[in-house]
């Protein structure tokens, strides 16, 4: 099997949250309690029980009025920065399929991968003094897709925007949708995730510029992450050691020496 | 006595001294203040190292995960109580430490050179003059007050800013705490060699301890806290003099 992907695309979305409702369903989330704010849209941000929550834009050009809906969730990087900052091992990227799941169990709360992630996916429930808590995203159903299904939101979209299967086959299918796209009067659709981070793993088909639905344009790897643990923990352990060592080497020196001194 | 050898000092006959004479170093809140900060700094060290070496993920997973974060958490803030106790308490001593602390004269690259030959060979012939610290205790003080600067403001910035900063605030605060970490823990295990393991360097526990030095250990090592700036001055020309006559002969 190789890199699994979801497509979705928002030309065809219309707004009716039912992925939202069925990944609450099958991950047993509870429901929020909200206020209206003026829009269709509901929960107003992702949290620790909304994994999966669809943005409504409302884009005005001219008289024309466009409603732009877009599925958040874990974008399943190709180099995911979560992963590499996680102290415990329970962010993992499945080698073979390539999506990031969060085993919850092993989650500390400790929250970096909240604060390394450039989509700002993760979310905590932490409490503010003790830390005692876990973080909560999305995991592609790992225990749908392993045993051959799709993932729940894939599976209960009614207006068929989502495709699921392996990447490789979703991008050639993506591409020829953006054609047709621009031939039917979108100038700017666009295939968004098949570069970025290492390649997505929720590729979207928009038809405007992502910054229009509130996406990075060109979303970066962390260089922090990086710089940390590839740089400055290799360079402390050498420090560490190094320092040590000296120490010792220091004290058989002075132990000989001043010894030695005494008895002349 | 205390002090490896008979002073230059004493030699020239100016004091003979046979009793110990003991003078008061550091004030018991002092005492408090370096050893509750030692024990703290210990428990944040260990505590920490589940972030930084990969091989103990294993109790950082979990329930034990989050029990090290919160004892990292508890004692981070005894660790800055420690010092803002002594502040409040003793505010002139603190005020002096501080000051003797980032006090840099030509006597402390005097001293430096002197170094080597004095803890790796035991020669100490014409040390620079010294304040109440030496330029080894004043820069592992300065080090540690500084990094415990950072380790306080980026601290504080992770535990309660997450999630309200921009992520690249907090980003930048995890690897200022890790550089932080690794200079001080550097420094660290220097001071523990001086301090403890060296051979000819427990006159500093004992004062670390009880308070109290003896003043042939303090007109030999701490000329300049001893005696004053003139003294201590000239004392330090003549065994300079001596030293190069010696070297001539």
């Amino acid at each position: 099997m190789s890199r699994l992907a979801m497509l979705i695309d928002e030309s065809i979305c219309m707004g009716c949250r039912g992925c939202q409702v069925a990944c609450k369903q099958w991950n047993d989330l509870p429901g929020e309690e909200t206020v209206q704010q003026g829009s269709y849209e509901n929960p107003p941000d992702l949290s620790p029980t909304t994994w999966t929550r669809v943005k409504f834009t409302e884009l005005i050009q001219g008289d024309s009025l466009q409603w732009l809906f877009l599925t958040l969730g874990c974008f399943h990087c190709g180099d995911p920065a979560c992963v590499e900052v996680c102290p415990t091992g329970a962010l993992k990227q499945d080698p073979l399929l390539g999506i990031v799941t969060l085993e919850r169990e092993l989650c500390n709360g400790c929250g970096y991968c909240t604060q390394f992630c450039p989509f700002g996916i993760p979310r905590l429930d932490t409490d503010l003094l003790s830390g005692e808590g876990k973080a909560s995203k999305c995991n592609f159903c790992q225990d749908r897709v392993t045993n051959g299904l799709s993932p729940a939101c894939v599976k209960t979209c009614p207006a068929g925007a989502f495709k699921f299967g392996e990447r490789d086959e979703l991008l050639v299918k993506a591409h020829a949708r953006v054609e047709q796209l621009k031939q039917a009067g979108f100038p700017d659709a666009n295939l968004y995730g098949e570069n970025e981070m290492g390649g997505l793993g929720r590729l979207y088909v928009l038809k405007e510029r992502p910054s229009v639905y509130g996406l990075p344009e060109n979303p970066q790897y962390p260089v922090m992450a990086n710089l940390w643990q590839d740089v400055v923990q290799p360079l402390g352990t050498v420090a560490f050691v190094a320092a040590a060592l000296a120490m010792l080497g220091f004290y058989f020196v002075a132990r000989r020496n001043i010894e030695m001194e005494e008895v002349e | 006595m205390i002090g490896n050898k008979v002073s230059r000092v004493e030699q020239a006959g100016q004091a003979g001294v046979v009793r110990i004479k003991w003078i008061p170093k550091y004030s018991a809140m002092e005492r408090v203040f370096h050893w509750g900060h030692t024990v703290t700094y210990f428990a944040l060290a260990l505590t920490g190292m589940i972030l930084f070496f990969p091989f103990l993920q294993p109790i950082a997973q979990g329930e034990s995960g989050w029990l090290i974060r919160l004892t990292h958490r508890a004692a981070a803030i005894a660790y800055g109580a420690f010092p803002l106790i002594y502040v409040i308490l003793e505010p002139r001593r603190a005020w002096m430490s501080l000051k003797s602390v980032f006090k840099v004269s030509r006597y402390d690259i005097d001293w430096v050179k002197g170094m080597v030959p004095y803890y790796m060979f035991g020669r100490h012939d014409a040390m620079a003059p010294q304040d109440r610290f030496n330029t080894g205790e004043k820069l592992n003080a300065a080090v540690i007050i500084l990094g415990s600067v950072v380790f306080a403001v980026t601290g504080l910035i992770m535990w309660f800013g997450k999630g309200i900063l921009p992520i690249g605030v907090f980003q930048t605060m995890v690897l200022l705490h890790d550089i932080a970490m690794i200079v001080t823990v550097c420094m660290f295990i220097v001071h523990f060699y001086l301090a403890v393991l060296h051979p000819l360097m427990w006159a500093g526990l004992v004062s670390m301890r009880f308070g109290v030095t003896s003043a042939a250990y303090a007109q030999e090592h701490h000329a300049l806290w001893y005696y004053g700036p003139e003294k201590a001055r000239e004392t330090y020309e003549a065994q300079k003099a001596e030293q190069a006559a010696g070297q001539e002969s």
